[in-house]
């Protein structure tokens, strides 16, 4: 089966900066990997490469076999892209930065509307969905955030720390999502430094520090690698820095 | 570019820009409530003043011996308090008492038409000068009268007695004071010439000499309109850029400050249809502002009276004219902003990137109120300044067609370059999310080699060349006609076509269409070269008949100066040279940048550029349809060549009949003042089976895409 992404060798660098590093990955429909990595490690410039929002200065993204840089417009429409980053529109409310994002993705007028009733459901936006975003509060802005992401039923979500600063009760929310879009078969691809969450969603997971990836693979076998009992432990190894914090 | 994204993008930038108050306040509150406020304001307080001014007596120090009945006319109207020699000092006081001041010389005759000093002469270097300054500028007095030694003997003597009056220019009681006096002691002159008239028995006016009377021919409306043409330009370009000014920053800086910039960008829409959208929403708040303010502007005019008995009475065509001036400009100005909006990383900083392109709008906006600065050939191609000084020609009812259309046409060949410089800033995704190598990266324009040109290309192109050609053949003038034509074709036509496809790396065969041509398609070209005028001379020609010196004109190219060159010589320069060059230019580089959009959006906008280019609304449709037939010949024969034959042909053609009188007569064009129909149903014929072996050469050529 062609997996739904096949990142190979991407490099980016940001003047004497080494953001990512011959970083390759792959992500097959159905299957949510997690990104794991440290503050810095080059996360957010790799998952903006995938999704096309940033050129890298080698290597090649596919999308379901589209090579984003040679067609970035049938690439970006199987991607759904949420990050920190990806913010919406102060002054419409969440409904209305849905319909506008949906028409942008050419998603078709009637099923837009049954779609975002559906998320709107899913995500139990119903109390703030005609609210103006501005004044929403971070676990809505979050949801309505992620609704625009799952909105045209990408093939591939790339979250980048979809439940950073959320509390407990809207990372769940964040978190069930993904399970629902990963049984519906869809291809995921998301960022954290929560153990805890790579655990509990992602089916494999890469290590990354400094850019590059440093070990990857479902959560057994990072476990019987390192030799470690859990995977903070794991990953504390792979990066080379002992529990008490120091450099190993 | 797909135009249902744009439209997506703009109607949700514009629903999201009226939700801001800020806009919204420039956009409408400001104009509406601004110019009502400020011209009532200022015209009452004007009024006040002036009613204060006539109301108030001028305290008025008179220094000397004032005669009875000069102090009694001073008095008379009830508006002068004298204060005797109030802030004279004692010795000023002995001086002129005792006869020891002298008067200062009369200063060189220097008047102006309205008989006031055109220099305003140097306050002399003496006591008096000062001791008189002190006590107008301590406000002892509002204006300091000094009668010189023996005055009243002086006047009734028959000689001449001097009186000056010492005044502060800067204070209005004090202008006034000198006013009432002046034109008292004026009143006293005429009196004191009559009568002097009188006692020798000589007639009336002998010591006047020669009265001028002098009439301003001006009507209200023109006097009026001065000052709304003096005003208007820049009010409106100011205020119709400010509203813009708001929403470019909140649509670049402001987005990537909310972060929403990034959400849009992993859309699937291309940049060009991002800026398409935004550009179009900032541009359609830009004009609603315009129309908004010129509106507000008719209405305060029209019901103010700006100066006493002036009423502002301009037609409504003339406020139609001015909106339709400030498209151009507001495309251009809105183009940059985006432009530079973008580089900016929170709306703070766009302020301070926006606000010196805001402030260099001033300094050109000024010109309308610099006296003796009128539109003309050169300043036409000036940006900024051409809108202003047109539109307050439009308001002195002092416009041609002509220069509206060179206007319009400069105005929206700036517009172009900062439209594509806009676009290729937002190509450059770094920059809207910020990145450090942001500047650097835009202004890459190194060579790729393989590469084709875009639309974007084209426009910058046709819009750099032909300002370039327009001030260059101006300044050859002088030189001569044919110096002007040779160097303007090769010099500003061609060379300019090589150096960009040169510089950025594209194919010479493939953009210039350098193929060679079979015999169908030379046998159309030679048909469509010998027939194409008589329908777009003589059929387009008759919709907007040119005026008789333009025709003058077109017949001095053709001669080639005055006198008539020689007819290689004409050929040459006017046919075959244009051909070369003009055909390079547009069906080559030009059209190869629009291939992209598809066969005729490319012909069509290739032969409205063509049409463009010959600089004149009487030429723009004849030409446009020569442009599209000389583009349609090119795309089905794939080879430049066909251009060329129809161009050099058509000009030929043309310098041939220019000559041969003898032609003119057996054609039966004689005396005509336009084409009979005979030669263009002739011509019509020609040329539709020109087309038709055209129809049958080959396959259509697939547009580009890369």
């Amino acid at each position: 089966m062609t997996p739904i992404l096949q990142a190979e060798g991407l490099s980016r660098h940001f003047g004497a900066v080494r953001a990512a590093e011959e970083v390759s990955l792959t992500v097959r429909a159905g299957e949510v990997v997690g990104l794991l990595g440290p503050n810095g490690a080059g996360k957010t410039t790799i998952l903006r490469m995938i999704a096309g929002i940033l050129a890298p200065d080698a290597g090649r993204v596919l999308i379901d076999g589209i090579d984003i840089a040679a067609e970035p417009l049938a690439a970006k429409e199987k991607i759904g892209f949420h990050s920190g980053d990806t913010q919406l529109y102060q002054r419409l409310n969440a409904r209305e930065a849905l319909e506008y994002f949906g028409r942008l993705y050419g998603v078709e007028e009637r099923r837009l509307k049954r779609r975002i009733d559906e998320l709107i459901a899913q995500l139990e936006m119903e109390s703030f969905a005609g609210r103006p975003c501005g004044t929403l509060s971070s676990g809505q802005k979050q949801r309505a955030n992620i609704a625009r992401a799952f909105l045209h039923e990408p093939d591939l979500l790339i979250l980048d720390e979809p439940t950073n600063a959320l509390d407990v009760v809207s990372g769940q929310f964040i978190v069930e999502a993904i399970r629902r879009e990963k049984a519906e078969g869809r291809a995921v691809l998301f960022s954290t430094h929560i153990m805890g969450e790579a655990e509990y969603l992602c089916d494999r997971i890469a290590l990354l520090h400094e850019g590059k990836l440093v070990d990857q693979g479902t959560l057994a076998e990072l476990l019987e690698r390192s030799g470690c009992a859990n995977l903070t432990d794991a990953f504390l190894k792979a990066i080379g820095v002992r529990r008490n914090g120091e450099s190993a | 570019m797909r135009p249902a994204t744009v439209w997506i993008i703009f109607r949700k930038e514009l629903l999201e820009a009226l939700r801001d108050r800020r806009t919204i306040f420039m956009m409408i509150g400001l104009p509406i409530l601004l110019y009502p406020l400020l011209m009532i304001g200022m015209s009452r307080l004007q009024e006040g003043q002036e009613a204060a001014q006539t109301a108030r007596a001028s305290r008025v120090a008179v220094w000397g011996e004032l005669p009875a009945e000069l102090e009694a006319r001073l008095l008379k109207p009830g508006k002068m308090e004298l204060l005797g020699w109030k802030g004279a000092p004692q010795g000023i006081r002995d001086g002129l008492k005792a006869s020891r001041l002298d008067a200062p010389p009369t200063p060189p005759f220097d008047y102006d038409a309205d008989d006031r000093p055109a220099k305003p002469p140097k306050l002399p270097d003496a006591d008096w000068a000062r001791a008189a300054q002190k006590a107008v500028l301590e406000r002892e007095a509002d204006a300091v009268v000094i009668l010189w030694p023996r005055f009243e003997e002086r006047m009734k003597g028959g000689d001449k007695a001097v009186a000056s009056i010492l005044y502060d220019s800067v204070r209005a009681e004090s202008r006034k004071a000198r006013d009432r006096v002046s034109d008292q002691l004026r009143l006293y002159r005429m009196d004191l010439q009559r009568e002097r008239e009188r006692q020798r028995g000589l007639p009336a006016g002998f010591a006047l000499g020669v009265e001028i009377q002098s009439n301003n021919v001006a009507s209200e409306q023109r006097k009026s309109g001065l000052l709304v043409g003096m005003l208007l330009p820049y009010m409106l370009i100011l205020f119709s850029a400010m509203s813009g000014f708001y929403a470019a920053i909140d649509m670049t800086a402001g987005e990537k400050e909310r972060g929403t910039m990034q959400t849009l960008l992993c859309a699937p829409v291309e940049a060009l249809e991002i800026i398409g959208g935004k550009f179009l929403a900032v541009w359609s708040i830009a004009m609603i502002a315009t129309v908004v303010n010129l509106l507000s502007l008719a209405m305060t005019f029209t019901r103010l009276k700006l100066l006493p008995g002036m009423e502002v009475s301009a037609p409504p065509s003339s406020y139609l004219v001015a909106f339709l001036m400030l498209i151009p400009i507001s495309l251009m100005v809105n183009a940059v902003f985006l432009a530079v909006g973008a580089f900016a990383k929170d709306f703070k900083d766009g302020q301070n990137f926006l606000t010196p392109i805001l402030m260099s709008l001033l300094a050109p906006l000024t010109v309308t109120m610099t006296p003796g600065i009128e539109l003309n050939g050169y300043l036409a191609f000036v940006p900024v300044v051409n809108i202003a000084l047109l539109i307050k020609g439009v308001f002195l009812g002092e416009w041609a067609a002509d220069m509206l259309f060179l206007v319009l046409l400069s105005s929206l060949c700036y517009a172009s370059i900062a439209l594509v410089f806009a676009a290729h800033v937002f190509e450059r995704n770094p920059v809207l999310l910020g990145g450090k190598e942001a500047l650097s990266s835009v202004f890459d324009f190194s060579r790729r080699p393989g590469s084709r040109p875009t639309p974007g290309v084209s426009l910058l192109v046709f819009a750099a060349v032909l300002v370039l050609a327009f001030y260059g053949s101006l300044s050859l003038a002088r030189f001569g006609l044919p110096v002007m034509l040779a160097v303007t074709q090769y010099g500003f036509f061609l060379a300019p076509v090589v150096l960009v496809i040169y510089l950025k790396g594209y194919d010479f065969t493939d953009t210039l269409n350098l193929r060679g041509l079979s015999w169908r398609g030379a046998a159309a070209s030679v048909l469509i070269g010998v027939s194409a005028w008589t329908v777009a001379g003589g059929l387009l020609v008759r919709l907007l008949p040119p005026p008789e010196s333009l025709q003058k004109a077109m017949e001095r190219l053709l001669m080639l100066d005055d006198k008539p060159a020689p007819l290689w010589e004409a050929w040459l320069l006017v046919a075959i040279t244009p051909a070369l060059c003009e055909e390079s230019l547009f069906r080559g580089l030009i059209m190869s940048g629009f291939r992209r959009l598809g066969k005729w959006p490319a012909i069509l906008a290739t032969g409205l550029l063509f049409g463009l280019a010959h600089a004149s609304i009487y030429r723009l449709l004849p030409t446009l349809a020569l442009g599209v037939v000389f583009g349609y010949t090119v795309w089905k024969t794939r080879s430049i060549v066909a251009g060329m034959i129809c161009h050099a042909l058509n000009n030929g053609l043309m310098a041939t009949l220019a000559r041969s009188k003898d032609l003119i007569e057996q054609m039966g064009l004689s005396g005509q003042k336009y084409v009979p129909w005979a030669i263009i149903a002739g011509g019509a014929v020609v040329l539709a089976a020109g087309l038709w072996l055209l129809k049958r050469e080959g396959e259509d050529q697939a547009p580009t895409t890369a």
